[in-house]
């Protein structure tokens, strides 16, 4: 029986919520072509993990454990995927897409002489391979594309699907790996501004997004009153990033990250194609801006004309009385 | 030292577009450096300005897309492959990786930049596809690069934070637009550029036969997004409107 | 390569395309700069090129596919009041062939396609090497030396050139900085122009203006178009799309407190326009200012040593009610701005006397001579009374003419005596009618 495996990313012993939602497609899909879904973890504390994972309802599930994995470093990402690969056969391998996840699809699709598909929306299985559907041309439209061959390897934008929860005794085996670090061409030499205990942008359910608009401290100090109060992630566009204002990793849209939250609050953000491909599946979107023309506001489930330093106190003064209540 | 950078000619994203039938109709004049290419040579030539590196651009594409290559000349590449393309249909990362692999497998240098993905199709493959062809060391998504001696170090932008990557030559990396602001090519450069030694070579010619049915990933056909309506906008006194819309959110849509 | 060039030309508009094709045609070395990202970028006029000046640049130019969509072989003029129009029609078979007088073309495509003609022009030349086309690139200075031209200026960079041709558009910055334009230009001879581009299903389109094959409809309106504000709306049939455009008067926008978009939406919802775009997506919103062709405007001097002036940089354009007229002018002066410098440059003779010829050649071909006769009519077209209180009358008269009410019918001379009298009088008809017969 073929499988269809799923790769579970963990950071810091963390599972990544959104490769339980690509797990629970699996499941699904194998449930409706007879078929095996299977779990692979490659992590230095990957057993830990197995046990959670259980939880998500695999058939199987594969560990690779070794301390080299506690950081992403491309190469022995690469040759673990590829030792599993080969002993698995899994006719699909599918990640939830993430900056490690895109780092080595590439790679290993050459390696594995197989198709890739990055950053589907949504993925079927056919005779021979996959159909999914694919933003394009800056999410402004839809691609169906079709990938031939075996195994398929897929990214998956994280809330294309819901995760399922269902318990399963799936049987964990480890894969044997050995890494020789002579071989390790290219060296990670540090992290700079790890997250931490940080809200994970693309996993909140709230997202406060700030833009041009946000000029000053002021601002800023808003901004994080708005995000404590709610509780939400912060995220910016690129205009606030490239200034250095906030970290490149809080970038939402096209170079960035891919948010679909509940809630997204955009602050002076114009509502540029490249950003909006970032959050327009956001379930209910609230713009902030003065110009009423803002390209933002045709997106827009409640838009608020006005300037931002007007608008936010008694906007943070109304939720926190909500919240109260 | 020798860079190479792999450059791509895509559709503005910005034009006006148009789904007729499943095809996708674009203004075919319409046609620009790939954002995240931009970025790449813009990299490269900070990086000759200070230790003096030759910079030769590569394209893969049709006929038209020359005027594409020479914009990477005019920002200040030393000299351009155009790689002719009419023949392939429909070409996916793979193919483009097959293409480039087979051109550098007899070249000499010391790192390939390529963009972190193409604008149009956001696909983000071909730059680590070919790192594996060649078997070299690589990063992607590289948002800073420094170069000491023959060693490239490299911030890239990882999900935990911005790794620092030392990456000694030969090696690849795929760079963000996030890195730096191409710069405009200026009056000279482009008058500059039309001197500037272009080698034109096709598919053919590196040894490589692509038939469609080989193409491991294709497009069926485009799609509308569903449409997302425009809501309601409040307009007004600010005091007002806030306190309204914070109501909504929690009354109506429960979301707070 | 820094050596000098024979010319350069700011601006590659249609003007100044038209003078780098003769340039490169006759052996020239130049530099043609334009400061949109590609040739047409900045252009959003999209209209009717009329004349077959085009045939001269580019023989046989309707076997490509430059951007022009259609030829027009259908033309009508309507008089609006709020509810009715009353057209007057025109359709010959005789506009069916090659040269056609009118094409539809999309600047955005067109500009770029004659540019790409340029470079094969340029290919071709003894100068393949050294003349360029060179976008993106804004100029920012006309260098002069004791009274004459030498050149130009974008940013810290410098170059020179025995002769300049300014090709700039009606933003003449340009000619303001050397002198030429040097009158204050009032208000009242701005105006805006606001173009929509609506998309149709090609078939739909075809069948609702009755289009076949190549086969096209331009419309000009008058009258509630406007809302009461000086001008005049157009439509023309595209490829798959329409252009609906209103042209304004600046100064009356602004002393009735009116947006161009404001009007535009009540334009649209006109029956006759409602009827005529109902079913189509609008693709495209642009707004750019264009001369009103009053030749007061104009400057009186389009020359100075080594410096020539064409195109609607010039104000070379006219709106006498039938049709708009720029770049059909921008064209012809383009060329003979062209074969001006390409004398001069036989003559080693960049003076005063010898630019001069290029505007005693203008004044000689048919855009000055049209320009100097239909002044009255480009009046005309601003004066209220055949804005407002003609289609007015017009309509009225329509609507009664062709009413039928089972009742006794007034003859047609009495119910245009009775609109006469209810929108303006018979003698302001007989003044408006004396100044039309003398302006046409
Ligand atoms: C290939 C490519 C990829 C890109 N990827 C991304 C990406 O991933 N993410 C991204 O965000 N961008 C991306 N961009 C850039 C994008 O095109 C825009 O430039 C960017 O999103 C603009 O950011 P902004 O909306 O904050 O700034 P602006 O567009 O400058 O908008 C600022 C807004 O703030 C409003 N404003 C100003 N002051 C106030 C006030 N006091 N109160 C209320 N409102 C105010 C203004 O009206 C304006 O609408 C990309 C571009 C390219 C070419
Ligand atoms: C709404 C509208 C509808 C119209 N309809 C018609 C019609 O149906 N028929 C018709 O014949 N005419 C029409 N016109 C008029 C016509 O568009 C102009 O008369 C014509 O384009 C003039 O051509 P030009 O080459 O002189 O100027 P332009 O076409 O304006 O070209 C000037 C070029 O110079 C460039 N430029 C300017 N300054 C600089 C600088 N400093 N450095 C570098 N480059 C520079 C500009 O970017 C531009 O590309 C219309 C105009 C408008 C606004
Ligand atoms: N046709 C091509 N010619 C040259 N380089 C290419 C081509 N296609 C892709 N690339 C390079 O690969 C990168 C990623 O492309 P993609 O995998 O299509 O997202 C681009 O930014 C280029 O650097």
């Amino acid at each position: 029986m073929s499988t269809l495996l799923t790769f579970i990313s963990v950071t810091d012993g963390k599972i990544k919520r959104s490769s339980l939602e690509v797990l629970s497609r699996c499941n699904e899909l194998a449930a409706e072509h007879g078929l095996k879904s299977a779990a692979l973890i490659i992590s230095d504390k990957a057993s830990e993990a197995s046990e959670e994972v259980k939880a998500y309802g695999p058939d199987e599930i594969y560990t690779i454990e070794d301390p080299i994995f506690k950081n992403h470093i491309n190469a022995p990402l690469l040759k673990a995927l590829s030792s599993a690969i080969e002993q698995v056969k899994p006719q699909l391998v599918a990640f939830a897409s993430t900056e490690s996840s895109k780092d080595i699809l590439g790679a290993l699709a050459a390696n594995r002489n197989a198709p890739a598909l990055a950053d589907v929306s949504e993925f079927e299985l056919t005779d021979n391979g996959v159909k999914a559907k694919r933003p394009v041309m800056a999410s402004k439209i839809i691609s169906a594309v079709e990938a031939k061959g075996s195994p398929v390897l897929l990214t998956v934008r994280s809330g294309s699907y819901d995760v399922a929860e269902s318990s399963s005794d799936a049987s964990v085996e480890a894969i044997s790996f050995s890494f020789d670090d002579a071989d390790l061409k290219a060296t990670l030499k540090e992290i700079i501004g790890a997250a931490g205990d940080k809200i994970d942008l693309s996993e909140a359910q709230t997202v406060i997004a700030a833009g041009r608009g946000v000029k000053d401290e002021e601002g800023l100090k808003m901004i994080d009153e708005l995000a404590s109060v709610l509780n939400a992630g912060i995220g910016a566009s690129r205009a606030l990033t490239e200034s250095g204002v906030y970290d490149p990793s809080l970038q939402i849209g096209q170079t960035g990250k891919v948010v679909s939250p509940q809630l997204y609050i955009g602050i002076g953000i114009s509502g540029a194609i490249q950003h909006v491909a970032g959050m327009i599946n956001s379930k209910v979107i609230v713009a902030i801006n003065k110009d009423p023309d803002a390209p933002i506001f045709e997106i827009a489930d409640y838009g608020i004309v006005g300037d931002l330093y007007k608008v936010l106190p008694p906007f943070i003064e109304e939720l926190k009385k909500v919240k109260n209540n | 030292m020798k860079i190479y950078v792999c450059i791509k000619q895509v559709p503005d994203v910005n034009a006006p577009l148009q789904i007729k039938d499943g095809e996708l109709i674009q203004d075919a004049d319409r046609n620009i450096l790939n954002a995240y290419d931009a970025s790449a040579v813009e990299e490269s030539l900070v990086l000759k300005e200070a230790h003096g590196i030759e910079i030769e651009v590569v394209l893969i594409g049709p006929e038209k897309a020359k005027e594409t290559l020479r914009k990477a000349l005019a920002m200040g590449a030393d000299k351009g492959t155009h790689i002719i393309s009419d023949e392939l249909v429909n070409p996916d990362s793979f193919v483009y990786a097959q293409l480039l692999a087979a051109f550098f497998k007899d070249k000499e240098y010391d790192f390939i930049f390529c963009g972190k993905q193409a604008q149009d199709t956001d696909a983000g493959l071909t730059g680590s596809m070919l790192a594996e062809f060649l078997n070299l060391p690589y990063a992607t998504n590289a948002v800073g690069l420094s170069l000491d001696g023959s060693t490239l170090t490299v911030k890239r932008q990882g999900d935990a934070g911005q790794e620092i990557i030392e990456l000694p030559s030969p090696g690849l990396v795929t760079c963000s637009n996030d890195m730096n602001e191409p710069r405009i090519p200026n009056l000279k450069g482009i008058m500059q550029s039309k001197r500037k030694p272009v080698d034109m070579i096709s598919a053919a010619d590196l040894g490589i036969d692509i038939t469609e049915e080989q193409i491991k990933t294709r497009v069926l056909s485009f799609e509308e997004k569903p449409a997302r309506e425009a809501g309601k906008k409040y307009e007004g006194e600010p005091d007002e409107i806030a306190r309204k819309v914070a109501q909504l959110l929690d009354t109506k849509e429960n979301v707070i | 390569m820094d050596e000098k060039f024979d010319c350069i030309i700011v601006g590659a508009g249609v003007a100044g395309l038209a003078a780098a094709m003769t340039l490169a045609r006759n052996n020239m070395k130049f530099l043609l700069i334009e400061k949109g990202e590609f040739p047409g970028s900045k252009n959003v006029s999209g209209g009717v090129l009329w004349g077959s000046d085009l045939a001269k640049l580019v023989p046989n130019y309707w076997e490509e596919d430059g951007g022009w969509d259609r030829f027009i072989n259908h033309r009508r003029l309507t008089f609006m009041d709020d509810q009715s129009a009353f057209s007057v029609d025109f359709k010959s078979s005789h506009f069916n062939e090659p040269p056609y007088t009118g094409v539809v073309v999309l600047r955005s495509k067109f500009d770029r396609w004659l540019a790409d003609k340029v470079q094969e022009a340029i290919d071709e030349s003894d100068y393949a090497m050294d003349s360029f086309i060179a976008p993106n690139i804004l100029v920012e200075e006309v260098l002069m030396e004791n009274g004459k031209a030498t050149g130009i200026r974008t940013g810290d960079e410098k170059f020179y050139a025995d002769s300049v041709i300014i090709a700039e558009g009606v933003n003449n910055l340009l000619t303001r900085q050397v002198g030429l334009q040097n009158k204050y230009v009032p208000a009242d001879h701005i105006l805006t122009g606001i173009k929509e581009i609506i998309r149709f299903d090609q078939e739909v389109l075809e069948n609702r203006f009755q289009l076949r094959g190549k086969s096209g409809m331009s419309n000009e309106f008058v009258g509630f178009a406007t809302d009461g504000v000086e001008g005049g709306g157009f439509l023309y049939t595209n490829q798959d799309t329409l252009s609906l455009g209103l042209v304004l008067g600046l100064k009356d926008l602004r002393e009735k407190g009116k947006e161009p978009y404001e009007i535009l939406n009540t334009f649209k919802k006109h029956p006759v326009i409602a009827d005529a775009i109902h079913g189509g997506e609008v693709v495209e919103y642009s707004a750019h200012v264009v001369s009103s062709g009053d030749k007061r405007v104009m400057p009186e001097k389009l020359y100075l040593p080594g410096l020539l002036v064409c195109g609607e940089a010039a104000n070379l354009l006219m709106n006498a009610g039938k049709a708009i007229q720029g770049m059909d002018y921008a064209i012809r002066s383009g060329i003979i701005a062209a074969e001006a410098i390409i004398n001069a440059k036989k003559a080693e003779d960049f003076g005063e006397t010898s630019m001069k010829k290029y505007q005693d050649s203008l004044n000689d071909s048919y855009v000055m001579k049209d320009i100097n006769n239909f002044q009255d009519a480009v009046h005309l077209l601003h004066d209220p009374v055949m804005t407002q209180k003609m289609p007015n009358l017009i309509c009225d008269f329509g609507r009664n003419f062709f009413s039928i009410k089972n009742e006794p019918t007034q003859k047609a001379r009495k119910m245009f005596g009775k609109s006469v009298k209810k929108h303006s009088s018979y003698l302001e008809l007989m003044k408006l009618g004396w100044k039309g017969s003398r302006a046409l």
